[in-house]
Order: structure tokens, then C-alpha cells, then sequence
């Protein structure tokens, strides 16, 4: 306990209650000391305080002022004591402020512009000014309204009104004694210098010197903080995106709603195939169409379509607007964008050119635990010249190394890309390799140049999973949507 | 992907000798196709859709045995040879199912195991490859049930025998009333004309196309000789259909003939069987895989993917097996040499990039805007873009919208839209948590879809939400001012009606004259709908506004 607060305890130990006065004069130390010791006790419930809300009156500024220099009615008086004085002689403020309030006292008379001293000035200023007796009672005795006598009321609100006295509520303390805890604790009180809680005062006092903090119970539960956190998939998907900026790639992205045109028709995708059916992809109704504004590509995807598919393919079928199934879509339109610049040889444009996109892809699946509607891809391209499959081997190998994943590569088809390739990832959880995404060299008839003058490499990943791989404290790629503000606060960062 | 499930016992015994489940494992996963299910009965394997000619154990085993380099190169083409039997094909059959081919297999020797996997191999290709039959379809016969003259066309509701019934129906009772015929008859587009495609005999019907066989007809593992017929929409799978059965009965040991097939203008002779040539250079097979293979390698490596190949000057020339429907070009066959070197054995090599690479513009805005939120102690939400009328809009006291994203096929009420503003989502996501401590201070980033005209606009909204027992409008003001701070210090706050929000305590945020985004405290039925208990703020803000987009 501190000596301050053990210097009040023993002034209290006899059980009865105290004034604040009486523990400043029994305690021997200053005021400001009894009341920081006061409140630390009573904060720990040892002293209970009882206070009463009373009204204070206390000088203004201006009250002060004249407290020292006489009243303003008192000083013009003085100054009419021998003669009479003409009113416009008397233009000061503090001068005008006298005249009106010795008029109206009655102190004064004014004939012909000349002030004249009454009888009542006369005996006024013999015995005193009521309201200057008042100023000077107010000014020893700050303190309660009430205790004003009953005679200078009339005075004291006239000071109020003139704002020389001003009231307020005030908290007083009446008195003080020990609560049961604190009459138990004051027997086995001892002298040590325990600082409980520091304070401003403390430090700027140098209160520390001599004392002792008082420890806490490192084992004592508290209340739980929650940090405001980002996302985890958001994360990871940053994380994705610097791994790819540092391997020199730069990022694109595209629309989520998208004629068919993007999404299948220039991938290669035959317009009879499973995957463009109703039941797997979210088709539109507004909009229900999508226009190609790069008519030109579409004949020759169209020409592709029926040379290699040996079937129709209808223009109409490749305006249907859905929504994005993948995130190769982006892909393709920044592929036939630069391959166009490079065909039309107006630009030199340096190769390979590296971009990636990250983006929200959408399937039509039934919703379960395991499956959502929407959830993330990274899609990237290479465009170049004489990229290889062990480019994008190398390429895919670094960027997952980047975020902790081993990946190793299988044989797989994908209608866009020959070499294809499917990506998988070993999990610890499930002790076994999984997919994770497609990738391969794109088709010459897509980019309608022969492979020997440009050839693309691309992929899409899935990102969700990613995640899963990582952190095993989430079971399920459905957890990482839609949740509240609960499953949150229990993630950990690192 | 197609699941294709094989008998092992009649895998094992086709692979011979050296047949291990273990090796059949690795084997597959060489060539790209995963084993997802294997026991002492079964095994299923996923066989990717291009490969239809491995959907039966035969072509499977065929391409296993080339693998290992256990199969000397067979052309599975035919020699010259004259057409044993005539389709006619009738005028009008071109309106209903224009395309037939055929093939006739004799002399067979089936067992149980080998019927069951053409069967097995009929169905999944035909509901694959076959596009529900839709594109492709097949039927086999007894041909000793069979009396020529054939002929395809398009005919009234007549009757017959459907395989496995014990009594006649007509076709439209079969359409109406079978199995197949209610699952497939949708092909025949229930046509008024009531014009159904047929294939007949001297004795009748043998199958209504694309539906069901004839009873008549019906193969067992007692059936020697075989009559196959195929049709569909494109002339040219139908020809190559053909190719495919003949390699699989050819490895079955049996005798291929051919079928002529007349059309009204035209005839045609199946199966061709025809050598295919295609020549790449080494040198561009090599650049394109990333590893030098030379020559003798490239051929080895070839023969495992069942090709032949010779060298022709500076060029690699291979023999393309009529059954591979999947190979359009040279690209095709540089991935099977790939497949066949190995992708794990092809070392990685780097690609030098010019010049460093860059987010985009809005990414580094995002996570900018991301920070100050964090920073304003509020947590990050993900939510599905998706959501229905209800939660977009009644449930936020708007009165719907005409103009936004609406799906034409939902498969669930709870997703018939794309959302246009983010705010509803993360309210949701503090119902689900109102038990959890307050306040709960959320937001997300991500994108809402409105319709301008005819034509989607796609904007990233932020979206904001803090509730509390003494969440008020100031807190939302507070927020909204240190944001702008940030971000858009030029923009004002100005009174605003939302009804989503209590009249009077909801502002806007203008840039420009033109409101970019609003907030407020949040309505009590608003809250009520989304099961939030406490008083909540929201805010909801066009960032996309802020790039000028």
C-alpha cells in the first residue's frame, strides 16, 4: 500500500467518519495527495465516500477585479465627495457602469447635466456599499449560497445578476469513513510504497521515487480483445498476387458477365459440349444477349469451330450472356487483343508478356457443404515465343513455392489447350494429391497464328483451396463465405 | 468427367501375365486418366471426354500393352474389300436424322465379360461422346436375326417388338410409355409430324432410332456375327464411329466387313479404316515440350502412344490409328509425345520476363481502402455475390428494381440474381453473429452489378456495418468523414432520404454533383429482417467512382 494511502487508512482506523479537512489535518500530508489516495481507495471499495451536491458561489473575473479596486458606484462616490461633476466628463466605462448603478441606488442626482452627491451617497459611503460587504464575504468564504445571511440576499443577487458572482453545482465531500474491507485491510496495513494504478501525476511528480508497483496476477483471466482482421481468402490472395508481380507478371481483369463468345466459343469449347449446359453454368435472362464487338475474331473462331468440331456452330449461341464459369475469359480477351497487335506488326511489341487475373468465377451447382456458387480463380497467360511445357512447369512451380505449395503435374484435356495439364497439390490432411487447376498451350486455333511465330502458355487455378492446404483449422471452402463476424475472431493470422 | 468402370477380372486377363492393380494405377495416372475407385470386383477410372476409344476395356488394354511397349504396331485399317450388305437410305430421314453408318462383325467369340463391355461402352459412349445420343448413337444385332435388304428412313407410327418386351408397341407408345423412350424422346423433338426413324429389314422394324432395338434382334454372348449401326446429325462422327467399333471388334479377333450405305444421291462405304498421315518437325516437338528427345527416342515415344512413325528428312511422320476420333492436327500429337516422355520427367526451365510486373490500378486502390478499414477497426466479410430479390431489395425496404442481373436457370430460390449493392450481405453476416460480443464492426470490398440500359455496369462497392447497444448516426458520419479523408477529399455530405435507413438520419456522399454512396442508421425492420438485434450503422460506397471508372 502507499504511504499516502496508508497515511489516510490510519487517520480512519478508529472507525469513525471524517471530514476531508479533518484527514488533511490529522494525516499531515497535502490536499491534492488526500484525494489521489482517496480515490485509489475507494476505487478498491476500502473507504466509502459520501458527498452532497451543493451550490457554490464564487467571484467572476470581473467580481475579482473589483474586489480590488473598489466597486465601480463605490470609486464614482469617491470622486463626487467635493463637487459636483458634469455627466458627459463621466464617459469611462467603469465611470458609466458607477452612474447607472449609484442612479439607481439612489446614491446620485443629476440636474442640469451636473452629478450631485445624495444624503444616502453620503451615509453609503460612510458605512460601505452593501454589495461591496457581500463581495468581500463571498470572496473570504467561497462556498455555499445558502450560508449568505439573510439580510445581503438582496445584495448577493444583485452580484449574480451583474455576473461579479457567479453560482455552481458543486460536489462536496462530507464524509469519510472506512467500509468493512477497508477496517480489515487497515489492521494488517503496512507501510510498503505499493503503487497501484500509475498516474499522471506520478510521473510528472516523480512519485515513483521510493515505491513499489504492485504486481499483478499474470494467471487472473481478462476480458478478450478482438483485433479488426482482413479476411483470410483475401489473404492468401495477395499473397498470390505479389508471388506473381515479383515473377514479372501484371494484372488484368475483365467482366463477370460475359457473352458465351469469351467464355467458351474462343476457348474452343463446341457449342454441343456438356459444359456449356444449362446445368452447370448460370445462364440470363436480362441481359439476355451480349454482343461480340470484335466481329472479325468470331468468324474466325466460328471457321475453327466447324472445321475441327465437324457441326454447327450458330453466332447466336455465342451471345448468350452468362455468367463467368471461369476466369480464362479474362485471359482470352487480353490474348486476342495482343495478338491482333502483334498481327497487325504496327507496334513492336517485346515477348513474353506475363499477366494474371484474380476474379469470382460462378457455377450452377447444388449448393452443399462442399460446393458453392462463386468462389475464386487465378488465371495466367504467357504469350511468347517458343514457350515450352517446361516453361510452364517452371512458371507454375514458382508461384505456388511462393505461397508454400507443392504441386506436381498430370496429363489432362481441356479443349483450348494441347499439352494440358492438370495441377495438383499434395494435402497433409487428406494424405493425398489434389486437384487444383488446369493449365497448358494454347490451341493455334485460337490465336490464329501458327505456334512457331506465337504460342501462349495458360493456366487456371483454383484459389479457395489454396487456403485449405495451408490452414488447417478451416474444414471446408463453404466456412470461407458468408459467415459472421464469429468465425473470424477465432482465425489465427500466421 | 466420364467415370468408365471395367471388370478387373476381365482387365486382368486381357492385360495377360503381367497384370498387377498396382502397375494398372500408375499406368493410367502416366496417361492422364486418375483411378478413382478400385477393388478386387471393379476398377473406375476417369477417362478424359476426347478419348472416347478407351471407353471399353479392349481399347483401355490397347492402349495400356502400346504403353508398355508390349503391342507391335497394328494399323487397324482395312484392306480393299468389297461391302457385304446395302443401307438404302429413304427420302425424309434427312429432316428427323440424317447420318448412318454401319459395320459388321463376324465371326466372334464373346463370353459374358466381353458382351458386357460393349454394351458398357455403347452406353457411355453414346451419352457422351454421343451427346445423349442426341449426335451419335448406335445400335448392335444379331445379324443372324437379320434379313437384307436394310433400310434407314423415316416412318408412321408402326409397330414392333422392343428389346426385351414380350409384346408389340407402336412407336408412339414406345415415345409415350418406355423407358428410353420417355428419356430419349425428346430427341425426336416430339414432332407433329409424328415422322420416326427407323432402321428395317425384310422382316420389319430393328430399331427405332435413336431409342430402342428390336427384340428381334437382340445380341447375347452367343452372337457370332454383328450388324452395328450408327447415326446422327454430323456425317462425319458418324463415319468415324464406325472407324472406332472396327478397331475394337478387330481386337476382339473378329472379321470386319463393309457396308455400303445409299443415299438417295449419294453412297458411301463404312467403316473407311483409312491411314491417316501427319509430319512434324523434330525440331518443333522438341521446342515445344522443352527437352531433347532425338529421333530414335521421338519414335520409341510414338509407338507407346500407339502411333507409327518414321523419319521423312527433317520431319517426324506418324500413322494416325483410324480409332483416335480426338486427334485434329500435330498439336494433338505433340501432347501424346509429352504424355509419353513423361511430365514428371520434363525439367522445369524459366521464362525471363522483360521488365518488372505491376498491380492493376484498382487493386492497389482496394487494398489502400482495405487498410483504412482495418484500421477504423472494422473486419473483413466475403460474401457471395449472388443473392435473390428478398434479400436484395424487400428485405431492405427498396421496392425491386426492374434493371438488374437476373439468372434464367436458377437451380435454388435463394440465388435468382446477381447483387446490385454489397450492404445487405454483410447485414446478414451480423444476424449470424449477433450472439457473438458487440460492437461488431464489419465491411467488404467486392463487386455489386447494376444494369445501365441493356448493358451490365460492374462496380466495386465498399460496404460498412457497426452495431451496438450505442451505435448511433454521428458513428456513421465519424466513419464516412475519415474515410473521405482519404480518399475523396473533395466529396460533401449532404441530407439524404434511403429507405433503408430512419428517415432523417441517413446522408449522402456526392463527388462532383453526382452520389457515389450513402449511410446511416440502419431502419429497425431492416434490422429485424436481417435478425440484428442491436442499433446498426451502414454505409455503402462506389469506389470503382473513385478511379474514374
Amino acid at each position: 500500500m502507499h504511504r499516502y494511502e496508508l497515511a489516510v487508512l490510519n487517520v480512519l482506523k478508529d472507525g469513525k467518519s471524517s471530514s476531508l479537512e479533518g484527514i488533511l489535518k490529522k494525516s499531515g500530508i497535502g490536499r491534492d495527495e488526500v484525494l489521489w489516495a482517496l480515490e485509489n481507495l475507494s476505487a478498491r471499495k476500502l473507504v466509502s465516500i459520501e458527498r452532497r451536491q451543493s451550490t457554490v458561489a464564487e467571484l467572476t473575473e470581473e467580481g475579482s477585479r473589483y474586489l480590488r479596486e473598489g466597486l465601480p458606484e463605490e470609486l464614482l462616490l469617491r470622486s463626487l465627495k467635493k463637487s459636483g461633476v458634469s455627466v458627459s466628463e463621466l464617459s469611462g466605462v467603469s465611470e458609466r457602469i458607477g452612474l447607472q448603478w449609484s442612479k439607481r441606488n439612489g446614491f446620485i442626482a443629476i440636474s442640469d447635466g451636473i452629478v450631485g452627491i445624495t444624503s444616502k451617497g453620503k451615509e453609503a459611503l460612510k458605512s460601505g456599499i452593501t454589495e461591496a460587504m457581500v463581495l468581500h464575504e463571498i470572496a473570504e468564504n467561497p462556498g455555499r449560497y445558502v450560508s449568505i445571511s439573510e439580510r445581503n440576499r438582496e445584495a448577493a443577487d444583485n452580484l449574480i445578476h451583474r455576473k461579479l458572482v457567479s453560482l455552481s453545482s458543486k460536489s462536496e465531500i462530507t464524509g469519510i469513513s472506512l467500509t468493512a474491507r477497508g477496517r480489515e485491510e487497515a489492521v494488517h496495513a503496512s507501510g510498503d510504497e505499493w503503487v497501484e494504478s500509475l498516474s499522471k501525476g506520478i510521473i510528472s511528480g516523480k512519485g515513483w521515487e521510493g515505491v513499489r508497483f504492485k504486481p499483478y496476477d499474470v494467471g487472473s483471466p481478462v476480458e478478450r480483445e478482438y483485433p479488426a482482421i482482413r479476411h483470410p481468402l483475401r489473404r492468401i490472395i495477395d499473397e498470390i498476387k505479389t508471388a506473381y508481380v515479383g515473377m514479372g507478371f501484371s494484372e488484368i481483369s475483365g467482366p463477370i458477365v460475359e457473352p458465351s463468345f469469351w467464355v467458351f466459343d474462343s476457348l474452343f469449347v463446341p457449342q454441343d459440349h456438356p459444359a456449356r449446359e444449362m446445368q452447370d453454368t448460370f445462364y440470363l435472362s436480362s441481359p439476355e444477349r451480349l454482343s461480340v464487338k470484335e466481329r472479325e475474331y468470331m468468324k474466325q473462331i466460328g471457321k475453327a469451330h466447324r472445321d475441327s468440331w465437324k457441326g454447327e456452330w450458330e453466332e447466336d449461341i455465342a451471345e448468350q450472356a452468362l455468367l463467368r464459369p471461369h476466369m480464362t475469359s479474362v485471359s482470352s480477351r487480353f490474348m486476342h487483343s495482343i495478338i491482333e497487335q502483334i498481327k497487325s506488326g504496327k507496334a513492336e511489341i517485346q515477348l513474353p508478356i506475363k499477366l494474371f487475373t484474380v476474379g469470382r468465377v460462378f457455377r450452377n451447382e447444388n449448393l452443399d457443404y462442399k460446393h458453392l456458387a462463386d468462389f475464386y480463380q487465378t488465371d495466367g497467360i504467357i504469350i511468347g515465343k517458343d514457350l515450352t511445357v517446361a516453361n510452364l512447369f517452371s512458371t507454375l512451380a514458382e508461384l505456388y513455392a511462393h505461397i508454400g505449395i507443392k504441386i506436381k503435374f498430370k496429363p489432362a484435356y481441356f479443349p483450348f489447350v494441347e499439352p494440358g495439364v492438370e495441377v495438383f497439390a499434395y494435402s497433409e490432411r487428406a494424405k493425398e494429391w489434389l486437384e487444383i487447376g488446369g493449365a497448358g498451350m494454347i490451341r493455334s486455333e485460337i490465336t490464329g497464328m501458327p505456334r512457331k511465330r506465337v504460342n501462349v502458355l495458360a493456366w487456371g487455378l483454383g484459389v479457395e483451396r489454396d487456403l485449405l492446404l495451408r490452414d488447417q483449422t478451416i474444414n471446408s471452402i463453404t466456412e470461407l463465405y458468408g459467415k459472421g463476424i464469429g468465425w473470424l475472431r477465432q482465425r489465427q493470422v500466421v | 468427367m466420364p467415370v468408365i468402370t471395367f471388370r478387373m477380372e476381365y482387365l486382368s486377363r486381357l492385360i495377360g501375365k503381367s497384370f498387377s492393380k498396382k502397375k494398372l494405377e500408375s499406368e493410367a495416372l502416366a496417361l492422364g486418366f486418375e483411378t478413382e475407385r478400385m477393388d478386387d470386383k471393379e476398377v473406375s477410372i476417369e477417362i478424359t471426354p476426347n478419348r472416347p476409344d478407351l471407353f471399353t476395356a479392349i481399347g483401355f488394354v490397347r492402349a495400356l500393352k502400346y504403353f508398355e511397349h508390349r503391342k507391335t504396331y497394328l494399323g487397324y485399317t482395312l484392306g480393299e474389300s468389297s461391302p457385304s450388305f446395302e443401307i438404302f437410305v429413304e427420302k425424309g430421314v434427312e429432316r428427323v436424322r440424317p447420318f448412318i453408318s454401319a459395320v459388321v462383325a463376324r465371326n466372334l467369340e464373346l463370353d459374358e465379360d466381353a458382351l458386357a463391355d460393349l454394351i458398357n461402352f455403347s452406353e457411355k459412349f453414346c451419352e457422351l461422346y454421343g451427346r445423349r445420343r442426341r449426335k451419335i448413337a448406335m445400335g448392335m444385332h444379331d445379324l443372324s436375326g437379320c434379313t437384307p435388304p436394310f433400310h434407314y428412313g423415316a416412318y408412321g407410327d408402326e409397330k414392333f417388338t422392343p428389346l426385351n418386351a414380350t409384346e408389340e408397341a407402336s412407336f408412339s407408345e414406345v415415345l409415350n410409355e418406355h423407358e428410353k423412350g420417355v428419356q430419349y424422346g425428346g430427341i425426336l423433338g416430339g414432332n407433329a409430324t409424328a415422322l420416326y426413324p427407323a432402321l428395317k429389314d425384310a422382316k420389319g422394324v430393328m430399331a427405332l432410332i435413336p431409342i430402342i432395338n428390336s427384340e428381334r434382334t437382340k445380341i447375347s454372348s452367343k452372337t457370332k456375327d454383328m450388324l452395328i449401326d450408327i447415326t446422327g446429325t454430323s456425317e462425319y462422327l458418324v463415319g468415324k464411329t464406325a472407324d472406332l467399333l472396327a478397331s475394337i471388334f478387330m481386337d476382339l479377333g473378329a472379321d470386319i466387313e463393309r457396308v455400303s450405305v445409299r443415299y438417295p444421291t449419294k453412297s458411301d462405304i463404312f467403316p473407311k479404316a483409312e491411314r491417316r498421315y501427319l509430319e512434324i518437325e523434330l525440331s518443333r516437338m522438341e521446342q515445344e515440350i522443352g527437352v531433347a528427345i532425338g529421333s530414335g527416342n521421338m519414335i520409341s515415344l510414338a509407338n507407346k502412344m500407339g502411333y507409327e512413325a518414321a523419319i521423312v528428312g527433317r520431319n517426324m511422320r506418324f500413322s494416325v490409328p483410324p480409332y483416335r476420333l480426338d486427334i485434329i492436327n500435330e498439336q494433338d500429337i505433340i501432347e501424346d509425345i509429352a504424355i509419353a516422355y513423361g511430365y514428371d520427367y520434363i525439367a522445369p526451365i524459366t521464362v525471363p520476363s522483360i521488365g518488372s510486373g505491376n498491380l492493376s490500378k484498382s487493386s492497389v486502390l482496394f487494398s489502400r481502402v482495405s487498410e483504412l478499414m482495418i484500421g477504423l477497426g472494422f473486419s473483413e466479410m466475403l460474401n457471395s455475390y449472388l443473392t435473390n430479390e428478398k434479400a436484395n431489395f424487400s428485405e431492405m425496404r427498396i421496392a425491386e428494381d426492374k434493371d438488374y442481373v437476373k439468372i434464367k436457370n436458377p437451380k435454388a430460390e435463394s440465388i435468382t440474381m446477381v447483387r446490385t449493392w454489397v450492404l445487405p450481405s454483410i447485414l446478414r453476416s451480423i444476424g449470424l453473429s449477433r450472439h457473438d460480443r458487440m460492437p461488431q464492426k464489419v465491411f467488404e470490398l467486392d463487386l455489386a452489378v447494376m444494369m445501365k440500359g441493356e448493358k451490365p455496369s460492374e462496380e466495386y462497392h465498399l460496404a460498412a456495418a457497426a452495431a451496438g447497444p450505442k451505435v448511433n448516426f454521428n458513428d456513421a458520419k465519424a466513419i464516412a468523414e475519415a474515410l473521405l479523408h482519404s480518399l475523396s477529399p473533395s466529396s460533401n455530405i449532404l441530407k439524404y432520404e434511403h429507405p433503408s435507413f430512419i428517415e432523417g438520419r441517413c446522408a449522402s456522399i456526392a463527388l462532383d454533383g453526382k452520389v457515389i454512396g450513402f449511410f446511416g442508421e440502419l431502419h429497425p425492420e431492416v434490422l429485424f429482417n436481417a435478425g440484428i438485434e442491436e442499433p446498426t450503422i451502414g454505409m455503402e460506397m462506389n469506389i470503382s467512382a473513385l478511379l474514374g471508372e
